[in-house]
């Protein structure tokens, strides 16, 4: 990697700490002594009980959902693939929600992780079985496709969410749009390990994604072995984004988002943007889940309206000022 | 050596190729021609391991490439095919990395300059390049291109026909689709005309 791009890694790295220190300072209850406060672990409830672990869980999703989108685009070689729009997020929503109904996992648990993991996984494959049907994955059929699915899917998990008689089970709005206020420090545990194991198998296969982006047949005479890759790729996918949905519901636009901004700033190499993408999601969620509690406190937003507003100005401003980060045949 | 025993391919109840064999001796040139539609593609395609034949086999020194590893495969042959798209915008020096080094194919087919430039930003012909440098980088025993010259001036087309010439004096199994007249494929070892 050229000094250039660690530079900016760093500086995106200095950023993530810097919104991290913001996170924690802000919010309805002023802590007197704020920096003499962090530095002692513990002494402070509201600071160590409430807002670390929100802050830590906002990094991680964050984290996450951005190599999750990167792994979906790569895996597909379609620019417009995220975990939303290929069905993986309302799959591992559907399968955590699935998993408390029958009374098998609670929110947050290990179950419902492992449970919104294989929904995630199921969906997607089912989406990339049903768009590869008449042979070539396109990437027309590929959204149609994915868009269907996950319409079906979340509309499955609003019926479930509604039929759940647990006095701890999360609302359809969680669900939907995605909170971080009810997060807790045994609540991290799981989508720490899912978040691990995923970007670790997602640095593995990067390489090949590279590759995979001159198409199937070069990637084939490359001596990458495509659907392995591919299944790789999705089973990454699928464990970032089966985890982080499965604890703070579906947060949109951060896997579409973070990979291309990734992309425009840094280049289009996979094993670079599984750093970059994640540091980008880190930080894009902890800036908007900032602005959700503090913009109209002690009321809360939906921290899916700020991630919108946040990634899709940054978005169309990529696509209009720079056409060569992925061109589309 | 490529031995293509009895081969026959058939695409959508078509059949493209029927009973068709041919020995592709190593260290040589072998060019094949013919209209549009008749099978030329789908040949290189099986040479290549992309497709199996439906009947008949195709061994490159005795490995059949249907039955081998990509991995392993991609040892022993290379191939550009024709109209190379590339989506994201990696340098030319980091797509003909993906296969191998890239310094010396740089020079050889004038695309130093362009090193560091976008793929995505390239024209028709030089995308074409770079899809024939990375093959050749990959540094195979047999070496498969799939209309080469289609974008090419005659200065670059020469240049390529020369660098054919070096790889199959150096012992490389050069198999080209091209749609030239007999005339200009006078610097092949062998012309393969019809194939049905």
């Amino acid at each position: 990697m050229k000094i250039a791009k660690i530079n900016l890694i760093v500086i995106n790295f200095l950023l993530l700490i810097f919104a991290g220190l913001i996170a924690l300072s802000v919010g309805p209850t002023k802590i007197d002594g704020f920096f003499s406060q962090l530095i002692q672990p513990g002494s402070d409830e509201i600071l160590w009980q409430i807002r670390f672990p929100r802050v830590i869980a906002a990094v991680i999703v964050g984290a996450a959902l951005g190599v999750a989108g990167l792994m979906a685009q790569g895996a597909s070689n379609n620019a417009l693939a995220e975990p939303s729009i290929l069905g993986t997020a309302s799959g591992a929503a559907l399968g955590a929600v699935g998993a408390i109904l029958l009374g098998l996992a609670q929110v947050g648990s290990i179950a419902a992780i492992v449970s919104g993991v294989i929904g995630a996984l199921l969906a997607t494959t089912l989406t990339l079985k049903i768009a590869s049907l008449r042979g070539n994955l396109s990437s027309f059929a590929l959204i149609i496709v994915g868009i269907a699915v996950s319409a079906t899917l979340t509309a499955l998990v609003g019926l479930a969410s509604v039929m759940i008689t647990q006095p701890d089970a999360r609302s359809i709005s969680f669900w939907n749009f995605g909170s971080l206020a009810l997060i807790t420090y045994e609540n991290l545990a799981g989508v720490i390990a899912t978040t691990f194991i995923g970007i670790l198998i997602a640095w593995k296969v990067a390489p090949n994604l590279n590759r995979l982006s001159l198409g199937d047949e070069t990637a084939f005479h490359l001596g990458v072995n495509v659907s392995r890759t591919r299944w790789l790729a999705l089973v990454a996918l699928s464990l970032l984004a089966g985890g982080a949905v499965s604890t703070v519901g579906i947060i949109a636009f951060i896997g579409l988002a973070a990979p291309h901004i990734a992309r425009f700033i840094y280049g289009p190499n996979h094993r670079a943007l599984v750093i970059e993408s994640a540091l980008i999601g880190s930080l894009i969620l902890v800036l908007a889940d900032t602005l959700a509690r503090t913009l109209s406190a002690p009321n809360e937003l939906s921290i899916g309206l700020l991630t919108s507003l946040l990634g899709a100005p940054i978005l169309v401003a990529l696509v209009s000022f720079k056409n060569n980060v992925w061109r589309v045949q | 050596m490529i031995t293509l025993n009895e081969i026959t391919i058939v695409r959508d109840g078509r059949e493209i190729i029927y009973g068709y064999s041919e020995q592709i001796p190593a260290g040589s040139i072998t060019v094949i021609t013919g209209p549009n539609g008749s099978g030329k593609s789908t040949l290189l395609a099986a040479i290549a391991g992309d497709i199996a034949p439906d009947k008949g086999t195709i061994t490159i020194d005795g490995l059949h490439p249907i039955l081998t590893p990509p991995l392993a495969l991609s040892k022993i042959r290379a191939m550009a095919k024709q109209n190379q798209f590339y989506s994201l915008g990696f340098s030319v020096r980091e797509v003909i990395e993906m296969a191998g080094n890239a310094d010396e194919i740089l020079t050889v087919l004038a695309l130093e300059h362009l090193a560091d430039r976008a793929v995505t930003t390239l024209s028709a012909g030089e995308a074409q390049r770079v899809s024939i440098a990375q093959a050749i980088a990959q540094n195979t025993p047999v070496l498969i291109l799939d209309e080469p010259f289609a974008a090419q001036d005659n200065e670059n087309r020469k240049r390529i026909i020369d660098l054919l010439k070096k790889l199959a004096e150096d012992g490389v199994t050069v198999v080209v689709v091209a749609h030239s007249s007999e005339q200009e494929l006078a610097w092949a070892d062998k012309v393969i005309k019809q194939f049905l």
